[in-house]
């Protein structure tokens, strides 16, 4: 049959999505609108929310093989992660590991179309996306994890991280993916670096063929509604198959070994040193004169280690093995590097060559202890924030950061108590990737401790408020405010240590945290339960820190069948 | 956010739920249940705050013309008043189709 009429699935709603995907047969939607299950804290802020809180998730059979489309609705509020919709995703995924590990394989299916993390409901977006990460990683032992991205909005902030976790990545001409939204670069680094009212240079940079040609997707289709499907089916079947990108660091650290940041780089020059990467080349250590940090990252990683010997192969991503008590650990800190091959992450940021570092340094640990006693990785966190720059998004930075949360939950899979100290910031993307993952989160209480998911400057911006505003938003939903202890409110923390002295750490505040640690990996080993649901279990969680997290999955799972 | 309720006496009862539109730019969200009670009850909550008396009238006159006992959900992001009726008429079609 001649096909001569195209259909597109870029024009279709979220919900008419799965239903092209999905075979007509069978297919029901889970928590649809008339559960009416949306979001506690939108109407608090003057924000009319929505019946299903823009996420459709339809179980159903792909051409008869079982499976479930996961599809953010980008038209309500830019298909942004808050709580509820963030709980549907990540409890659906939760639900097919499940089925997995009983034996009945489903296929997940994630049809992107959003900004990102909810600003409106920030921490808990950025504990959402932390927890699909999460299921992502370990879905994939089971199944293939399909992402599609046709576009309109495409795949931002913290889910662009989840798509760069996935088994195949499917876009359309019309699909971006990366990090930091166009706006929120121009915001924090200036016009210069990135204008984004220019879509040539957006979708140069970013769009679903720069994307497949540079190594950041595998396939790129037509925007019609037979042709995703038959790509999702393709990969179901084993027809396509893809080597798994978060596992290539060496062949992405020798696509960023060939690139002088000096002089910016065209898109065609992205994709000629691309093919280029395939050649091993000789990697040299790289060294720094310029580490004038005396962050807390950095007092602290040399506090914990002692003596021990640094063996990174970065100035900002310090690595140590040694020891508390009876159990061996690894430190693991991202730190300033005024020097910094890339100059948009000279203050800290959660750059390229970071998130790749921190991923070979815990994919050898794993690698090393396969066989003995899995050391604990201990993430000591720091960091203002991932980088944001034009080169960044160009090389990947998303992908980046998949393969540093992709390390850390592969690790804890693998039964390595990983557990973060958290003596300075916890920011968004950085901290997703350098932090988030952990069997357990201890942090400082302290003023300067802070977790959050953008600069007030640009959560302004972006959702059109005055700061103002802002704050007293952050008033009535404690997921907004920037501090730990509104944090801790969401019972994600193991534990917050009182009375330590952050900026300058004596033996005394040592000591007490090396106790902290120890308590931290004890639990981990005798609970030997290898998720995140520790989250959602504890007290706080309970009495309401993740009432909306803990309500949508008991819905969900009653309805599953 | 403003939020209004507005109930009209009705007659017809509807074969099944519908729901139409998103809470975007310019649209509205619409979900239509079947009620056993001889009244259509719409609550309204719109992101365009100043606009109560231009809903009753687009409602009283659209449930004068469509008579249906329902409960009606309405999560409104804008929509202008032609927007609204027809989305309406849509989840009044929707919940009529086989």
């Amino acid at each position: 049959m001649i096909k001569s009429l195209k259909a597109s699935f870029t024009e279709c709603s979220g919900r008419e999505r799965t239903v092209e995907l999905l075979d007509t047969e069978g297919y029901r939607e889970l928590l649809g609108p008339f559960d009416g299950v949306e979001s506690p804290h939108l109407e608090k802020q003057g924000i009319v929310p929505q019946s299903d809180d823009g996420v459709i998730v339809a179980k159903g059979t792909i051409n008869g093989h079982l499976a479930v489309a996961i599809s953010i609705e980008g038209k309500f509020q830019g298909g942004g992660i808050g709580e509820v919709s963030g709980a549907k995703i990540a409890g659906t995924l939760e639900r097919v590991l499940k089925d997995c590990e009983d034996g009945r394989k489903t296929i997940p299916v994630l049809i992107y179309d959003t900004g990102g993390v909810r600003l409106q409901e920030a921490n808990y977006g950025l504990l959402s996306i932390a927890e699909i990460s999460a299921a992502i990683v370990a879905l994939r032992r089971h199944v293939p994890v399909i992402g599609v991205i046709p576009g309109k909005i495409g795949a931002f902030g913290g889910m662009s991280i989840t798509a760069g976790l996935c088994s195949a990545v499917i876009m359309t001409k019309e699909g971006r993916l990366g990090l930091n939204g166009p706006e929120v670069i121009e915001q924090e680094a200036g016009i210069r670096e990135f204008d984004s009212e220019d879509r040539q240079l957006i979708w140069g940079t970013i769009g679903g063929e720069q994307r497949t040609a540079t190594g950041f997707a595998d396939l790129l289709i037509e925007d019609d509604m037979e042709a995703v499907k038959e790509a999702v089916t393709s990969v179901i079947n084993g027809d396509k198959t893809f080597p798994q990108r978060t596992e290539q660091e060496k062949r992405y650290n020798n696509f960023l070994r060939l690139v002088q940041p000096n002089h910016r780089l065209s898109f065609e020059d992205v994709r000629e040193l691309w093919k280029q990467s395939e050649n091993d080349s000789v990697v040299a250590k790289r060294t720094s004169h310029g580490t004038l940090s005396n962050g807390r990252g950095l007092i602290w990683f040399n506090k914990l280690r002692g003596t021990a010997e640094e063996i990174g192969d970065l100035p900002s991503v310090r690595v140590a093995d040694s020891s508390i008590g009876a159990s061996k650990v690894r430190y693991i800190a991202v730190v300033p590097d005024g020097e910094n091959y890339f100059p948009r992450a000279r203050n800290g940021e959660l750059g390229l060559l970071e998130g790749w570092s921190i991923a070979k340094h815990i994919r050898e640990a794993i690698e090393e202890d396969r066989d003995g006693e899995k050391r604990a990785i201990i993430a000591i966190v720091d960091v203002p924030s991932q980088a944001y720059g034009y080169h960044e998004e160009l090389l990947g930075i998303h992908q980046a950061c998949a393969a540093a949360v992709d390390a850390y939950a592969s690790a804890r899979l693998a039964g390595h108590p990983v557990i973060s100290f958290i003596p300075g910031n916890a920011i968004s993307g950085a901290f997703l990737s350098h932090g988030m993952q952990s069997n357990r989160i201890i942090a400082l209480n302290d003023p300067g401790v802070n977790v959050h998911v953008m600069s007030k400057q640009s959560a302004a911006r972006i959702t059109q408020r005055s700061l103002e505003e802002l704050e007293i938003a952050s008033k009535k939903v404690p997921a907004m405010a920037y501090d730990v202890n509104s944090f801790e409110k969401l019972g994600a923390l193991y534990s917050l240590v009182d009375g330590i002295e952050a900026d300058a750490p004596e033996n005394k505040d040592k000591d007490l945290i090396y106790q902290e640690i120890s308590r931290a990996v004890d639990d981990v080993r005798d609970r030997n339960v290898n998720d995140l649901s520790n989250r959602l279990t504890s007290d706080l969680a309970i009495e309401g820190g993740r009432a909306a997290s803990i309500f949508v999955r008991e819905k969900l799972f009653a309805q599953w069948k | 956010m403003e939020s209004f309720l507005f109930t009209h006496p009705a007659t017809k009862s509807i074969d099944r739920p519908a729901h139409v539109g998103v809470v975007g730019s310019g649209d509205l969200e619409i979900i239509l249940e079947p009620n056993d009670q001889a009244t259509v009850e719409v609550s309204i909550r719109t992101h365009v705050t100043g606009h109560k008396a231009t809903w009753e009238a687009v409602i009283k006159r659209f449930f004068e013309q469509h008579d249906i006992a329902a409960n009606v959900k309405i999560n409104d992001f804008g929509a202008t008043p032609g927007m609204v009726a027809m989305r309406l008429a849509q989840a009044v079609e929707v919940s009529s189709y086989d």
